[in-house]
């Protein structure tokens, strides 16, 4: 079975290179048949996959080869629950992603799609990989490609400033975790994540190596100080890379600390480590949402609410972490985050498009020059207002189970941070209910207005498609909490002994 | 030994090439005579020249950087022709010149005796004294050559007064007895004064800081092809040679010296790097990458173990191969524009795009990110290191990180603009490209399956 996942691996990679030969205005629709074909094959594999099996057995679909014999690291890819929920959120948005695009105007097209098609290469053997060393050279080479993406179709007068900021802190942040992982691998007999696990670190030893570890997953995120090269990044990307960058990308650092961070150095979140983290984040959570309150360039805004939605997943997962080294084997926190995860993904990538779809309408980013679109676009009003909600967390849509989950299971573990975390399910409804009135109600241009088309074919089918993950989700999550839950259980409860 | 002597002749033949023809000859026999001697290197030594006992031996390392040497030689020599100097009279001399500097280096690799480790110093630096001035109509080529020259002196002076020391108090210059010296007399003050002279001497010749200051001038001032010829083959000649005399001959008294190569590293990593943020000029900003990488490789000497050699080896070959991807990019552009700020590489990517690709490549791997070759050299030295002194590799790490701004500087000038700079009709020659496709493939290849190397070279 293991030529299923080896497949899913390198179908991106050749997919890529095909479409980089192809230099033709079609290799887009090359491209998304690469993307499409991917996402089906996960539907197999997800079909095949066993949800019901206990604790031992939760990888499947194993490849494990060696690879050098001076660094003892395999070529070890493998899939549980939690790898299965983030790969099939990384090949449903895609192709969503590469469809979103086809308006566009070409110019080098086919490089963009195989940069597209190469991000998700290293996306897919970021969430597979079973091995440390693996997991940081996919790590990085998620970067190159975005960052080109960024730079060479970003907003051009400003690309050099901040793809030069979000380059450096991104790798700055990253080669902290490889010393942190060399640390633990001098300590360990190989970089095999179970030798990680189990590597003999003392206290001290391990504070160390969390807080260098956390700080790559804080910078990707991000959490609140290390945040700054976000909204830049978010704003100036064309819009395909603002979505891949906070609908999927943002998610391997959630994926790094439930898989790598916890399980390596429980000892830390024993101490104050945990709770300083667990601090950051809610003040990223409550600064993200009034910032974003504030905002007037849309971008901007989906960028600070992302902030504050990715802070309440990492507060979540604190929360449970604390009160599961302290003995009492709590899971919750890591079922949210994933579950909020995937409907993050879903729901920041549709609020992306939308601003763009209003980009296209208006000229213009700033939300207090547009109004009155709903007249003019009856089809874009319903879906915009259905990824709206999804994102507010009304509760029948995607958006709401998974902080529910989470917000429960920071109460668990204190009140008061559980009110003030809270508040992003207060503030993300203030801000982001203002945008959805400024653009589609009230007095508009009337020029504007008049020239204004609705949804051409190709956003209202990206749209749909989005809004359908928002409902049925919404609806339907409990296949998403079984999903995770047994790898789940191995992470938390190693975390314990 | 035989490699030595087909490289000597290659270079006497191409010298004479020159009697006959404008370089072009003498450039084939130079890689002929290369491809032979490249493929010496891998048969065992002959009997016949085996006699040298106690100054010469080719072993398994010496090989290793051998063949590393000659590959890097042979890719520079493909790349010659133009941009070389503006004498297009006299190219195959500088090509006979670059084929004895070359000895120089084999010689390096080889010696068991403080006098070859001088004798290979001396030959591998004077024909460079020579051919950094080979533009003679450039005030800058003619400073980089007088530089070059006082600086090496100076060295010498100090290589010969540590030898003097060395021999005052171990009686003999052959390494070997040298390290037998050293296990037994740890506490001979003449001798460790010897062994500080002869790493500061060491340091000059391969640019560690604060001992580096000639050669951001030398390498930015002489021809390119030059530059990169000292930024690879002399470093790795030069390296492997401090290398081999610290760890063999001054290994009983590492205490005496370890601290201050450790502080070395540290100066040298921070004023490179920051230096290198400070340029505008690419040419110097790959000077300044240079002398930083020295800082990464001295790494090696902390957490000694089988395996070092070897990771040095890969290493340097891996830092050589991205410098030639680099400076052939540089080449190309300083022919085209005649200099070679930042902005004269704006949109390089559209007109040439497997140049591009390829120094993009060769930036990417000096820069440590995963799948190139770079990445592992920089990991398998972090890893040993991190054990003994996880502090310095700290510190190397901060090096890197302010690194990636100035190589992605430099990557950003030639991709993102939507325009080419280069309006000129004129291509890149064949074998330019063919250099890039076999760097690019080379340098992936090394990062991807790091155990090619070592079967290659017969680990």
């Amino acid at each position: 079975m293991s030529y299923l996942l080896l497949t899913l691996l390198l179908l991106p990679l050749v997919g890529s290179a095909v479409v980089f030969a192809w230099k033709n205005p079609a290799s887009k629709f090359l491209a998304l048949g690469f993307a499409f074909a991917q996402m089906f094959l996960s539907f197999y594999m997800l079909a095949n996959f066993d949800h019901t099996v206990t604790v031992d057995g939760v990888l499947q679909y194993e490849i494990n080869y060696p690879w050098s014999q001076f660094i003892k690291s395999n070529l070890h890819f493998g899939i549980d629950g939690m790898s299965m929920l983030l790969l099939l959120l990384t090949n449903i948005l895609t192709p969503i992603i590469i469809l979103s695009s086809f308006n566009e105007k070409p110019g080098y097209r086919n490089t963009f799609y195989g940069l597209i098609l190469l991000m998700q290469f290293g996306l897919i053997g970021v969430f597979t990989s079973l091995d440390g060393l693996l997991f940081y050279i996919f790590w990085e080479v998620t970067l190159i490609p975005i960052w080109l993406i960024a730079g060479i179709w970003g907003q051009e007068n400003k690309k050099i400033a901040f793809t030069t900021k979000f380059f450096v802190y991104t790798f700055v942040g990253s080669l902290f975790m490889l010393i942190g992982l060399i640390y633990v691998y001098t300590h360990s007999a190989s970089f095999a994540l179970t030798d990680l696990y189990n590597a003999n670190l003392n206290a001290s030893e391990q504070t160390v190596i969390f807080w260098f570890i956390f700080f790559a997953f804080a910078v990707k995120l991000p959490i609140f100080p290390f945040h700054s090269w976000q909204p830049d990044t978010y704003t100036y990307s064309p819009t395909q890379g603002s979505m891949l960058l906070s609908g999927i990308m943002l998610k391997m650092a959630v994926y790094g600390l439930l898989r790598y961070l916890l399980p390596i150095t429980p000892d830390p979140i024993l101490g104050i480590s945990g709770q300083i983290v667990l601090v950051l984040a809610i003040i990223g959570i409550v600064h993200g949402a009034l910032i974003a309150i504030i905002q007037n360039d849309s971008k901007r805004l989906i960028a600070y609410s992302s902030l504050s939605h990715v802070g309440l997943m990492v507060a979540g997962i604190m929360a449970s972490a604390i009160l599961t080294v302290n003995g009492t084997l709590m899971i919750e926190g890591g079922e949210g985050a994933l579950v909020q995860a995937f409907a993050h993904g879903i729901n920041v990538v549709g609020l992306f498009y939308c601003a763009d779809i209003l980009y296209k309408r208006f000229k213009t980013r700033d939300i207090r020059q547009m109004g009155g679109l709903a007249k003019a676009a009856p089809k874009f009003a319903v879906l915009f207002i259905i990824i709206i909600l999804g994102s507010v967390g009304l509760p029948l849509t995607n958006g709401f189970i998974g902080e529910f989950i989470l917000i429960k299971s920071i109460f668990d573990y204190s009140k008061l941070a559980a009110i003030f975390a809270g508040l992003t399910l207060i503030f993300s409804a203030v801000y982001l209910l203002r945008f959805y009135g400024k653009a589609m109600f009230g007095e508009g241009d009337d020029r504007v207005l008049a020239s204004a088309e609705d949804l051409s074919g190709v956003e209202f089918s990206v749209l749909t498609s989005l809004a359908v993950f928002v409902i049925v989700l919404g609806v339907f999550p409990q296949p998403i909490i079984e999903m995770v839950n047994s790898s789940l259980k191995f992470i938390f409860s190693s975390m314990m002994n | 030994m035989s490699v030595l002597i087909i490289i000597f002749l290659t270079a006497i033949a191409a010298l004479f090439a020159g009697v006959f023809e404008k370089g072009k000859f003498s450039r084939y026999i130079s890689i002929i005579g290369l491809l032979v001697a490249f493929y010496v290197s891998f048969l065992p030594e002959a009997e016949f020249f085996n006699q040298y006992k106690h100054m010469f031996e080719y072993t398994v390392n010496a090989a290793l950087f051998t063949k590393i040497a000659i590959v890097i030689t042979i890719l520079l020599f493909f790349l010659g022709g133009f941009s070389f100097s503006n004498h297009r009279s006299h190219q195959s001399e500088l090509y006979a010149l670059m084929l004895f500097s070359l000895c120089g280096g084999v010689v390096l690799f080889g010696f068991q005796n403080l006098v070859t480790l001088f004798l290979g110093v001396e030959i591998l630096s004077i024909p460079l004294y020579v051919l950094a001035g080979s533009n003679k109509t450039d005030l800058r080529s003619n400073e980089a050559s007088i530089k070059y020259f006082l600086m090496g002196a100076f060295a010498t002076g100090f290589l010969l007064f540590g030898i003097a020391l060395v021999y005052g108090s171990a009686g003999t210059f052959d390494l070997y007895k040298i390290h037998e010296f050293s296990m037994e007399n740890s506490k001979d003050f003449m001798f460790a004064a010897g062994a500080v002279l002869m790493l500061v001497a060491l340091a000059f010749k391969v640019s560690m800081a604060p001992f580096h200051m000639w050669s951001p001038d030398v390498y930015q001032g002489s021809p390119s092809l030059i530059t990169a010829f000292m930024m690879s083959v002399v470093k790795i000649s030069a390296f492997f040679a401090f290398f081999k005399v610290m760890t063999i001959g001054f290994q009983g008294i590492t205490g005496e010296w370890i601290n201050i190569l450790g502080v070395l590293i540290i100066i040298t990593l921070f004023l490179a790097n920051v230096m290198g943020l400070a340029q505008s000029n690419a040419k110097r900003m790959l000077a300044y990458s240079s002398v930083s990488h020295v800082g990464y490789l001295a790494l090696i000497f902390f957490g000694l173990n089988n395996l070092s050699a070897y990771n040095l080896a890969f290493y340097l070959f891996a830092y050589s191969l991205a410098t030639v991807g680099v400076m052939m990019c540089l080449i190309w552009v300083e022919k085209l524009k005649r200099e070679t700020s930042y902005n004269a590489f704006k949109g390089l990517a559209q007109s040439e795009p497997i140049i591009a690709v390829a120094a993009a490549v060769g930036m990417l791997s000096m820069a440590g990110i995963p799948l190139t070759a770079g990445f592992m050299g920089k990991f398998s030295i972090f890893a040993q290191a991190i054990e003994t002194t996880p502090f310095l590799v700290l510190v190397a790490v901060l090096g890197s990180a302010i690194s990636i701004a100035y190589y992605l500087r430099l990557i950003m000038v030639m991709f993102f603009p939507k325009e080419s700079s280069f309006n000129t009709s004129e291509r890149v020659p064949l074998t330019y490209n063919i250099v890039a496709v076999f760097i690019i493939i080379a340098l992936l290849a090394l990062g991807i399956f790091p155990d090619l190397f070592a079967r290659q070279f017969g680990l």
